[in-house]
Formats: structure tokens, sequence, C-alpha cells
């Protein structure tokens, strides 16, 4: 009695019956995740469908989640050694994923052709010099703005070159002339220092994953957003405390600023807050013209280091960023194509908000900088510790030479466990 | 404390189930014949299965894991102590939260059975309507663990809330309280005041088991109805206290839900709402610091062992059992 109350544990648990492993009919079987939502599937299922009809010895299985427990469904795949055979990426995963020996190096794989993405995006797919993940789609920041209020305002609309200073004068301009803020207070998010940064030559991390900067300087950008937030340029502390990266909850998507800064991925989301006065613009430059505005990929792909078939896992991520049906059936499903000949190919079949944003893209091309490479393990828990230290600057409990050293100090430890 | 489950409400105190199978054990070799012992495994092999799969070993795993270094990816690295060192010594976050969450036992937990026991008091008193005021009050209890509860909670207390409009027509403009450092803690706290109702029921269920002839002879004896309250009421139900004081202390120290939700995940703003779980949430999930955040559960596991231990220590001057007397 006691076998058969275990064979139905082991029935529910799942598990320890014969597991379907290897070839199905012959076939090479492979599994393929990423995140998103219906619409990205249905495209994605259609390109999957197309490869499955070039190469009838292979058979994909596919599988997605929303971003946040894909992140996590993924961590335990790959801790479990389950990964699968090829997978989207998140920017900041791929170091921690590649210094563990999950990844494939994808140099050796000569099925994948890497012509038309430029080397200072292939490079954001790169650990220790290996090409561990390729960038699927490319996004950047972006200023978007409520155009009708500027104008009520009397206020320049902002154009390529501007500089920090000349947006302060313009937050203050703004807060002196309407009830609401100029601004979401950027002073809350990693993402806005890092542009500032790199508008002074500085960066994040080094390419051997070092901190780039030092507490002076970070106590110099939170001094300047805080004095500005203390003057109604921009967002008060109680307001930029709410921020928890939807549209809905930023000063500005709440109709409390007239501006913001975002990524022009997440442009949808103002749109339909804002509606059509919505305006995108790009981020301030530092003092001496330096962008510090990049490319980024929005996302990457790349194979797992454990799958038994690396050829064909190959294959199917070298069809996903070349083949030019399967570009035309992705779109801009995971944002603008990285690879140049597609994405000259799609522009022109886009249309609203997808086609301003393709503009918006085009009109900075050749102008920015390459983008850093993939930031170092530790680097997530900084993004959260960024705004939670930003707090204590708001809301006067710390001044911003003391908070900065703090997150410094933190900042280290952080990257060396 | 399970690491996989932070948000877990409602749980009995751990032990509880092992001394009770403990019992169930003895008691069937002392007196029940030998061939039924059989059927008795059988029926127990279920849930000894899923004790040992399923909560004795993670434990175990986490208790090992807290001597390591681990970020899920790599193998754990035996460090010893140092997760242990690092947190007493030269983590000033881990102190904070330590000491948010026992700010929060303190006001939160004698706030709400307070609230209970009154409440419970005027429900026992009335004729009509008593079921409908009994469900209404217990109606949080079940909806308030649940996350919906506390994103509505967070609405109400925001910048804009209806809290907020309401205060700002009497002249208070707050900005909303959940984005205050100073106030941010309280609304937290209000939301687990407001859900009485659990104990409010038990404080009922106990108030109906006291004689109704010790009230009769504190009247005869010329008692007021405060002094009937005092010298009756309360020491009747002083066990019916006591448990439900430990309960929801046992509670409190595990509280996670409502602050992750309030908070918007952080603890803020600026860190006036990082509970211990969600510090320990942030350290193993956003961290990947698997480790440390296996240690800091078994330090929440020792300390709710000695709050407990020092409760029933307590009891025996302040507890009355009618058994006894």
């Amino acid at each position: 009695m006691l076998t058969t109350a275990v064979l139905l544990l082991c029935g529910l648990l799942a598990g320890c019956g014969t597991s379907a492993d290897g070839a199905a009919g012959g076939k090479i079987e492979l599994q393929f995740s990423w995140w998103g939502n219906a619409d990205r599937a249905e495209v994605t299922n259609e390109a999957v469908e197309l490869f499955e009809q070039r190469n009838p010895d292979i058979e994909v299985q596919t599988s997605f989640s929303s971003y946040n427990s894909y992140i996590q469904k993924l961590a335990t795949q790959a801790a479990g050694g389950n990964a699968p055979d090829v997978m989207q990426l998140d920017y900041r995963q791929i170091s921690q994923y590649a210094s563990a020996g999950l990844l494939l190096d994808l140099d050796e794989q000569s099925a994948i052709n890497t012509e038309n993405v430029t080397s200072a995006m292939l490079r954001t797919g790169q650990s220790s010099g290996e090409q561990y993940a390729i960038p699927m789609g490319r996004t950047s920041q972006v200023m978007v703005y409520d155009s009708a209020r500027w104008q009520r305002a009397g206020v320049a609309e902002p154009e390529y070159g501007w500089t920090w200073q000349d947006w302060s004068r313009a937050m203050r301009e703004l807060g002196e002339a309407t009830d609401r803020t100029g601004a979401t207070d950027p002073g809350w998010s990693e993402d806005w220092f890092e542009v500032w940064l790199r508008g002074r030559d500085k960066s994040l991390y080094t390419d051997s994953g070092k901190l780039n900067y030092d507490a002076a300087d970070l106590a110099q950008f939170w001094r300047t957003t805080n004095e500005l937030s203390q003057q109604g340029a921009v967002s008060p502390a109680r307001q930029t405390t709410q921020i928890d990266g939807s549209a809905a909850n930023m000063p500005f998507g709440r109709g409390n600023a007239l501006s913001g800064f975002t990524w022009d991925s997440a442009v949808g989301g103002f749109q339909a807050l804002i509606g059509d006065s919505l305006r995108l613009a790009p981020l301030p430059v530092g003092p001496d013209g330096t962008p510090g505005q990049y490319f980024k990929p929005s996302m990457l792909i790349g194979a797992s280091a454990n799958s038994p078939h690396p050829e064909a896992a190959s294959k199917l991520v070298d069809f996903l960023i070349n083949d030019p049906r399967a570009g035309e059936i992705l779109g801009v499903s995971r944002g603008l194509p990285v690879n140049r000949t597609i994405r000259e190919d799609i522009t022109p079949t886009l249309s609203g908000l997808d086609k301003r944003i393709a503009e918006f893209q085009e009109s900075l091309d050749g102008e920015l900088l390459a983008p850093p490479s993939a930031p170092p393990q530790g680097d997530l828990a900084l993004q959260t510790a960024f705004q939670r230290d930003y707090d204590h600057v708001g809301f006067e409990l710390q001044s911003p030479r003391r908070t900065a050293e703090q997150f410094l100090t933190n900042a280290r430890s952080e990257l060396q466990r | 404390m399970n690491v996989e489950a932070p948000d877990q409400q409602v749980s009995p105190p751990r032990g509880r189930p092992d001394s009770e199978s403990a019992a169930a054990d003895s008691a069937t070799r002392r007196n029940r014949p030998r061939r039924r012992e059989g059927a008795a495994w059988v029926f127990l092999s279920p849930w000894l299965l899923g004790a040992a799969v399923l909560t004795l070993t993670p434990m175990l795993v986490s208790l090992y894991l807290s001597f390591t270094q681990y970020d899920l990816f790599t193998a754990p690295e035996w460090v010893g102590l140092d997760n242990y060192v690092h947190m007493f010594t030269s983590d000033p976050r881990y102190w904070r939260s330590a000491m948010n969450t026992l700010i929060y036992v303190l006001v939160a937990v004698p706030l709400q059975l307070a609230v209970a026991l009154a409440v419970a008091l005027a429900l026992n008193s009335i004729g009509r309507g008593k079921g409908f005021y009994r469900s209404a009050f217990y109606a949080p209890s079940l909806l308030g663990a649940s996350m919906s509860i506390a994103l509505v909670w967070r609405a109400l207390f925001n910048d804009g809330g209806t809290v907020d409009d309401l205060l700002s027509t009497f002249g208070f403009d707050m900005g909303g309280w959940v984005n205050q450092p100073g106030w941010a803690l309280l609304v937290v706290a209000l939301l687990t005041i407001w859900q009485f109702g659990a104990p409010m029921v038990i404080f009922l269920a106990g108030l109906q088991q006291v004689p109704h002839e010790l009230y009769e002879a504190a009247e005869v004896d010329g008692a007021g109805r405060m002094r009937r309250f005092l010298s009756v009421t309360l020491p009747m139900l002083s066990p019916v206290l006591f448990f439900n004081l430990v309960l929801q202390t046992i509670q409190a120290f595990q509280v996670f839900t409502p602050a992750f939700t309030v908070s918007g995940g952080r603890g803020g703003p600026a860190d006036s709402t990082l509970f211990y779980t969600l510090y320990l949430y942030d350290r193993g999930f956003t961290a990947s610091h698997m480790g440390y955040a296996s240690a800091m559960a078994w330090v929440l596991l020792v300390v709710i062992g000695i709050v407990t231990a020092l409760l029933f220590r307590s009891a025996r001057s302040w507890v009355f059992y009618n058994d006894k007397g």
C-alpha cells in the first residue's frame, strides 16, 4: 500500500516517470522561450512555423510569459541545468549567465551571420570578449513632453543638442509659468544618471565591470536634481517616490509634470495618458556637446551551453535575426530590428506611434556614441538601491554627498560578491 | 521560516504539527493492536511525505545555504559564519528592517487586539442584526491578505487618493500618506489593524464561555460596568487573549504582502516600510544573495521562537485557567 501512495505522489509531482527526451520521430527538438504578450506570441509562432518548414528535421517548442515571471522561471531552470535551447535574454542577464557558463559561445557557431549588426550593438551581447548573445531590437532614451502645455507656457521646445543647463533653465521656466512642475525628477533613476555621466565622458562601469565614476559625480547630479525639486522645477520627493516604472505612476503620466524621461519602447503608455500633444525629444547632452544617450538592445537572444543541439539552436538564432521574411513577420514586435537591412525594409511599412519612434531613432543615427558593454552582475540590485537612496536626499534625511558615498560603498561590495 | 513563501499569512506556529504527530505516534504504539499500525502509516504517509519533502528538506537546505554564498547559478560556496557576521556588524539596512518590524509589531498587535476586543464586546451585547455585523466586521480578515486590498489601500492613502482628498478639504494637505517617510509605516499598520476580524471571532467565542452567574454575583456585590469588565471578563478571557496575542505576534513578525504592495516593493519611501521579510526578499530575489537571505530567515525563526517562549513564560503570571482555580 505504501508503494501505491508513493506512486500516486509521483504521478502528482511528475518527473518520476520516463521523460520524453531526445528526438520526436527522428526530429531534433528545440525549446525556445521568451517574454512578451499575446501579440508578440502570434508573430513569433508564425516565424517559427516558417523556420520549421525550411528545416523539416527540426521541431521548435515555444513558450512565453510576462517579463517578471519569465526572469524568475529562467533563473530556476538555469540553476537546475534545464535552460531552454534558445532563449530571449535581458541586457542585465548576460554577464551573470555568461560567467556561470550557461550560455553558448556564439563566435564558434558558423551558422550565425552578424554582418548586418553594427559592432557597437554586437558588443552589448559580449562578456569578457566572447559573443554570448545577439541583440534583437533596439531602443533609446527619450524625453516625452506635452507640447501643447509647453507652448502655452511660452517655453521653447527642445531640440537635439540642448545641454543639461538648457534643460534646467527650461524646467525652471515651466515651473514658474504653470501650476505644475517642468519634469519628473530624473534623480531617482540610475538610467538618467548614466546619460548625464556619459555626457561628461564617464560611464557607470568600465569594460571590466568596475565603477567608472566617484562619489563627487553622483553627489553633483543629486544636488542639482534635488535643488530643482525644491525650487518646484521638477517633481517633489513625495511624487518622485511613487515611481515604479509604469507610466501611470510617473509624475508626467499623472499630469503633475510637463515632461519626463523614458525609453522609446515605453512611449505607448504615455501616449495613452497624454494624447496627441505628446512629443518625443532627445535627452540633453553634456557641457561640451557629448551625447550621453545611446542605442540599447531592448532584448537579446542566446543559446544554452547545455543544449544537445548547438547547430540547430544557432540556425534558429540566425533565422530570427537575419531572415528577411522572418523580419517582415516579426515587424517591430521586439522593438526596431537591430539588423540594418531588415530595419530599412520595414520602416516604410510603419504607421502611427511606431513610425514616430522609428523617425526619432533615425534622427539620432550616427549622432550617438557606442552603448556600454553589458552591465556586471550585481547591477540589478544597484538599480533599486539608486531609487531607494535618492529618497533619503529628496526627503532631506541625508545630504547628497553623504548619500552618494553610501551608495558607492554599497555598490562596491555588491559588485565584489 | 519558509523562504519560498514569505507572504504566508496564516501559518500555525512551527513545531505544532511535529508534536501532534509524535503524540499520535506514541498513542498508536501503546494502545492500539499492532496490526492496525499499518493502516495508520498508510493514512499518515501523504502527510509525512509532504512534511519531509516540502518542509523539512527545504528547511535543512536553507540552513546549509545560510553558511554559503549562493547566487542560484554557481555552486554554493562555503563561507562559514560570514553571512551572520555581516548581518550583525556591517549592514545598517538589516538593523533598519529589524527596527521597522519591531515598531510595527509593538504598534499593530496591541492596537489590533484592542479593537478586536472592543468590537467583540459590542457585538456580544447587541441583539438584532448580530449575524450581519459579525460578517461585516469579519470580512476584512478574509480579504485582507490579498494583494488587491493592499492595492486599494495604497490608492486610498496615495497622493490625490480618497483619504488625502478628504483631509485636504479640512485643510490638512498631506500630499499622500504612503509617500511620506513619517507616515507610511502607520498606513501599513492601519491595514493590519483593520483586519481585526479573526481575533474578534475568537474573542466572541471566549466571551460566550464566561459563566453568567459570575456577572450576577459581581452585580450583587455592587460592581459597576468597568469593575465587572476588569474583574470578571478580563481574567476569564485571558486564555483567549493569550492565544490571540501569540498568534498575531508571530504573524506580525512575518508581515510581507501589505508592505510589499503599499511601498511598491521597495520598502520605501526612504526605507520607512522596509520590513524584515521585505529585506529578506530583496536580498534573495533582487540581489541574488540566497545564502544571506537564508541566514536572515533563520535569525527570524530564532527570534520568533524566543519571543514566543517569553510570551509563554509571562503567561504564568497573568493567564487564568478556570480548571486550575
